[in-house]
């Protein structure tokens, strides 16, 4: 699971005519794009990130990898990665969004209600929208209602209350 | 413009009437309401609300700091997915 690469940003072409990039950055903290430099992409190829300037819908910076501007407006499109190991390490109880994404869900007697779709946060707590029944369904991230959360072993255990998956 | 203090806040008579069912019979259950304009009252602490967002019922559990806002305000009618990458959820 430490091995698995996570999108966390996107180059958006050439910026100028010196060889400079536009970058979108998904992180929580869009500037935090830069801690998990170098970067990679789907091949595995490494792009080690230059200074951030922000603008309009991202950042502008220079890549050491892509020395001109051909270069630069070439790789419009490519995602950029990270390996999980390189995220900071919790405090209880906080889970990264891409470990809980994909996650079996069961409910206290074993049987299998659904799969993690994505999660959403509408300012009451954290929500997991999972696939149920050929729709979705959501179901709140609080330790009664999601007492177990089994990353290694790939599953949720849920015990929701009356109403909740109708 | 803010509503006039005489009146008190506003809220459905029906969410009033399901809030204090749910209440009285200690169960552990989601209530549904459509009601997104109605208030968050004190009296709802604790409890857990569907509420509808035009499409399907958002479990909203409510606590102190949501009295006074409204019900709506918790169920946006519109859902963008972004990317995962370095964001932490965290489980209450």
């Amino acid at each position: 699971m430490l091995d698995k690469l996570i999108c966390v940003g996107a180059i958006g072409g050439g910026f100028g005519v010196q060889g400079d990039v536009r970058l979108r950055s998904f992180c929580a903290n869009p500037h935090d794009i830069a801690k998990y430099s170098p970067l990679l992409d789907e091949n595995g190829k490494t792009y080690t990130l230059g200074k951030l300037r922000a603008m309009k819908d991202g950042f502008t910076t220079r890549i050491n990898e892509i020395p001109t501007k051909e270069d630069a407006d070439a790789l419009k499109g490519t995602r950029l990665f990270v390996l999980r190991k390189n995220f900071p390490e919790l405090e209880n109880d906080e889970y990264y969004q891409s470990d809980l994404i994909g996650l079996m869900v069961v409910d206290g007697h074993g049987e299998n209600i659904g799969k993690v779709k994505s999660l959403q946060n509408y300012g009451a707590g954290d929500i997991l929208e999972i696939f149920y029944k050929g729709s979705t369904a959501l179901i709140p991230f609080t330790r009664a209602i999601v007492p177990t959360v089994d990353i290694s072993a790939g599953k949720l255990i849920i015990d929701p209350p009356e109403g909740l998956l109708d | 413009m803010g509503r006039s203090v005489w009146k008190g806040p506003f809220v459905d008579a029906h969410v009033l009437k399901k809030a204090e069912k749910s209440r009285e019979s200690g169960r552990n259950e989601v209530i549904k309401i459509w009601s997104r304009r109605s208030t968050i009252l004190p009296q709802f602490v604790g409890l857990t609300f569907g509420v509808y967002n035009g499409h399907k019922h958002i479990p909203v559990s409510i606590t102190e700091d949501m009295i006074g806002q409204k019900f709506g305000e918790y169920s946006p009618t519109r859902t963008y997915y972004g990317h995962g990458a370095d964001k932490k959820a965290k489980r209450k």
